[in-house]
């Protein structure tokens, strides 16, 4: 029995993805002071704020352990808000902090099973009571400096600004310039008020003013700044500053006289914060997945659908020239509609990247190494669902820098390197494709050990003097193959690094490894932008049309039987430019009919993958196109359709399907 | 076989009647549950996949869907022949996945009750009757009521008697 009504489920989906938003968002904070051990104003508030948002949701959707935990938590920061300078064991809060995040992760993955029920927190709850005793213990001499701290607290909680304001000494009747001042901002504002209260009747209150300086608390019609400017231009103000919440000096104190100049600087910083917060709040909607992949789907239908209507066959050899000036058109606005809605599925990688800080950051206390990861082009774009299955290879690859490619200080320091390792995760375009690189300034991998290793293992498949370099160190993406002698918690059993480069193959891309020994080792990972649409070409092969990725394409060409090369076996290959190609005739492999048996009559394909190449043997080159790639239909995977060498079809102008040549799997069945 | 022995049961205990589409394939009726059709469409265009097992016949678009087609012949072990204008595809689907059935012809929809199943316990433990899920007597004919399943779900050929 599920713990949720059936009617629940839509506001149940919309409470795990806010509360998994928010929790990425507290990890990201996290670890951002972490380095720090300061959190600053805005920090807290965030925290505070996010801790608020999943308590009412999860209290709302009926999870009180979840409520109750997110609660304790919010206090544990109140208290840190309250008591800013407050000196105590920053590391065991930065953990309980995690641990809680931790927790609210998995209870947000189990929440979908069927039979979910909370899971018991009462030990971290526990943890935290006790913490914040500590806290408030410790707490007490560091009592706010601000007497009216609280009361301040109160107004700003309002949304209000509070400004004070010092007049001209000596200018006199320091009230009753006060209350020119408030009269002159009245009209710009939403709702005022003022310390002392009593300035128009009580003469008195010109000394504290000149004392305590003159509190006005406001909420603008418009922008604070302009009522700023309005404080500045009144006569005899000799400075004003904004009052913060915050009680240590971090106050935006704005002089009207001396500083004149810094101020546009910083009012244009407050304006920039302002409307990056409220952009950033009101120009994003969240819409589901699969609303997402029918419009996608649709615009696929479109695209087809047009070419089905402009090279329709009925209208060969008429003469329209306004039908084509209108098709034109709608190619055009197909076009856009397809790029609009592939970026809507463009998603930055920062996410993903975000999410390595925090193992970098576990697996640097479980291993007591020291670590940097500095991460680089997070803001660059690839399809949602390539983002998906990004992060399991990535998460690997860092683990295996941080366990097997970083060296502990003591070796680090031995060999002249900083103490601090480097990991740098990062990422860029190139031409169709984003290329990500896992880098570490490690101990580099020895292609020796490998060789010896490999061998160990009978993972050679030729003489052993025949390998290169770079061969062998690609040999540790293979299954079972591990440099390390034991098993520790995070790696060394040998599965992994071929599972990254499955992964990554899934998506269509490839993982490279470069070494230096001594210096450092690099995986580099490949993959297309997008898996949905591609260039591709299309070639006839007997009565079957197939697609092949124009990015894997170096040369088509006919040739002279004189150029075949016929090995002692049944292969054929052709000498290019002074290499060797194999040739593999398509349908042979594909078992289809065809006419063009003579490799004079047909065409030669030369496609490559990152380490080899190999000639295709086509009837002949239909033409350019773009694709829209549709994956097998599931109920084929149970015959390894896949391992032909095909990846999947496509939809043709005439409805007909062509299938998608996946040269990386083809060269592999050779 | 257990297993299936236990499936027979309950899913014979036809309460209310179940509609039943039936189609030939060559002399033998066979009939597939109403709720798993989708649709029934004439042959047409059909895409093949290198090196699939016999009776996987290749891909089909069926506006903008790509459906895999299976011909009901070899995967029963009979004799291909060659596609006429009876010739149809059944497209019916299970837990979204979808599979296109080459039948030689489609007869007609019947309405089951359990009255009609025919009392035939033991079949089910053969294993090449597994994809029967029960079986129909009446208007003079013997119908064979396929489980989709199982026919969606195994990938190897059986034969399935017609006695």
């Amino acid at each position: 029995m599920s713990k949720f009504d059936p009617g629940m489920e839509t506001m149940l989906d919309m409470y795990i993805f806010e509360t998994n938003t928010l929790l990425e968002q507290l990890d990201e904070i996290l670890l951002r002071t972490e380095q720090n051990n300061q959190f600053d104003d805005e920090d807290i508030n965030e925290i505070f704020r996010i801790m608020h948002t999943i308590k009412g949701s999860s209290a709302m959707m009926g999870l009180d352990g979840l409520s109750g935990l997110a609660h304790i938590i919010e206090d544990m920061f109140y208290i840190i808000r309250e008591n800013k300078n407050i000196s105590t064991n920053i590391e065991h809060l930065y953990d309980l902090v995690f641990k809680s995040s931790d927790y609210f992760k998995a209870e947000m993955d189990r929440i979908l099973s069927p039979d979910y029920d909370e899971s018991d927190c009462s030990t971290l709850k526990g943890e935290i009571e006790e913490y914040i005793v500590q806290l408030k213990g410790g707490s007490v001499s560091d009592k706010p400096v601000h007497k009216n701290a609280d009361k301040e607290k109160g107004y700003q909680d309002m949304g209000m600004t509070t400004v004070k304001v010092l007049f001209d000494e000596e200018c006199k009747m320091e009230n009753l310039r006060a209350f020119l001042l408030v009269n002159n901002i009245r009209h710009e504002c939403e709702h005022i008020e003022y310390e002392p209260s009593d300035i128009e009747t009580n003469a008195d209150s010109a000394k504290e003013i000149i004392e305590n300086g003159f509190m006005l608390h406001f909420i603008p019609t418009n922008s604070k700044e302009e009522i700023f400017k309005l404080i500045e231009e009144t006569v005899n103000v000799e400075s004003y500053e904004e009052i913060h919440s915050s009680h240590d000096g971090e106050q935006a104190k704005v002089d009207s006289g001396a500083d004149t100049e810094s101020r546009p600087a910083e009012i244009d910083k407050i304006n920039n914060a302002i409307t990056n917060s409220r952009a950033g709040k009101q120009s994003l909607i969240s819409v589901n997945l699969t609303k997402l992949d029918e419009l996608h789907d649709v615009v696929g239908e479109i695209i087809i659908t047009e070419s089905m209507v402009t090279s329709n066959p009925d209208l060969r050899g008429l003469d329209i020239e306004n039908f084509d000036k209108a098709a034109r058109q709608l190619r055009k606005l197909t076009d856009t509609l397809q790029d609009i809605v592939m970026s809507i599925r463009m998603v930055p990688l920062s996410g993903v990247f975000q999410k390595m800080n925090r193992i970098v950051r576990d697996m640097k206390i479980k291993l007591d190494k020291d670590v940097d990861l500095i991460i680089e082009g997070g803001e660059t774009e690839v399809d949602k669902s390539i983002i998906d299955n990004l992060n399991d290879p990535l998460m690997h690859l860092i683990r295996n820098c941080m366990d097997h490619g970083i060296e502990t200080s003591e070796e680090r320091a031995r060999t002249d390197k900083d103490a601090t390792g480097k990991i740098t995760l990062s990422a860029r375009n190139a031409s169709g494709e984003v290329i990500i690189v896992i880098a570490d300034d490690g101990k580099g991998i020895d292609v020796n050990k490998v060789l010896e290793k490999a061998k160990k293992n009978n993972m050679l498949t030729k003489p052993a003097e025949e390998y290169t370099d770079k061969e062998l160190l690609n040999l540790i993406l293979e299954p079972g193959f591990s440099m390390k002698d034991k098993v520790t918690e995070f790696s060394g059993r040998g599965v992994g690094m071929d599972v990254v480069r499955q992964n990554i193959e899934k998506l269509g891309g490839s993982v490279n490894v470069e070494s230096t020994l001594g210096e450092g080792t690099s995986f580099i990972v490949k993959i297309p932008l997008t898996l949905a649409i591609i260039d591709g070409m299309e070639v006839a092969v007997g009565e079957s049309i197939f697609t092949v990725p124009i990015s894997t394409i170096r040369e088509s060409f006919k040739v002279k039987s004189d150029q075949i090369i016929n090995d002692t076996g049944q292969g054929e290959m052709i000498m290019i430019r002074g290499e060797c190609y194999p040739i593999l005739r398509l349908y042979n492999k594909f078992n289809i009919d065809t006419q063009i048996k003579d490799l004079e009559k047909g065409i030669l394909m030369l496609v490559e993958t990152d380490d080899r190449a190999i000639c295709l043997f086509v009837d002949r080159l239909i033409g350019e196109q773009q694709v829209v790639v549709k994956p097998f239909p599931s109920y084929l995977n149970k015959f390894d359709v896949k391992k032909q060498g095909i990846s999947g079809c496509t939809i043709m102008g005439d409805g007909n399907i062509s299938l998608i040549i996946d040269v990386i799997n083809l060269i592999g069945t050779l | 076989m257990e297993k299936y022995q236990n499936e027979y049961n309950t899913t014979t205990g036809l309460e209310e009647a179940e509609k039943v589409l039936t189609f030939a394939v060559g002399e033998q009726i066979y009939g597939i549950e109403i709720p798993y059709v989708i649709e029934i469409i004439g042959i047409q265009h059909i895409t093949e996949l290198p090196n699939m097992p016999n009776f996987i016949k290749g891909i089909m678009n069926v506006r903008g869907k790509i459906i895999p087609v299976m011909d009901i012949r070899s995967r029963f072990g009979k004799e291909e022949i060659p596609y006429d204008d009876f010739t149809c595809i059944i497209i019916i689907s299970v837990d979204d996945d979808s599979l296109g059935i080459i039948v030689d012809r489609v007869e007609e929809v019947i309405n089951v009750t359990a009255d009609d199943i025919a009392d035939t316990p033991d079949y089910k433990s053969v294993n090449a009757s597994k994809y029967i899920d029960y079986i129909v007597d009446m208007n003079g004919g013997i119908k064979l009521v396929l489980d989709c399943r199982i026919l969606i779900e195994t990938k190897d050929v059986a034969t399935i008697s017609e006695d």
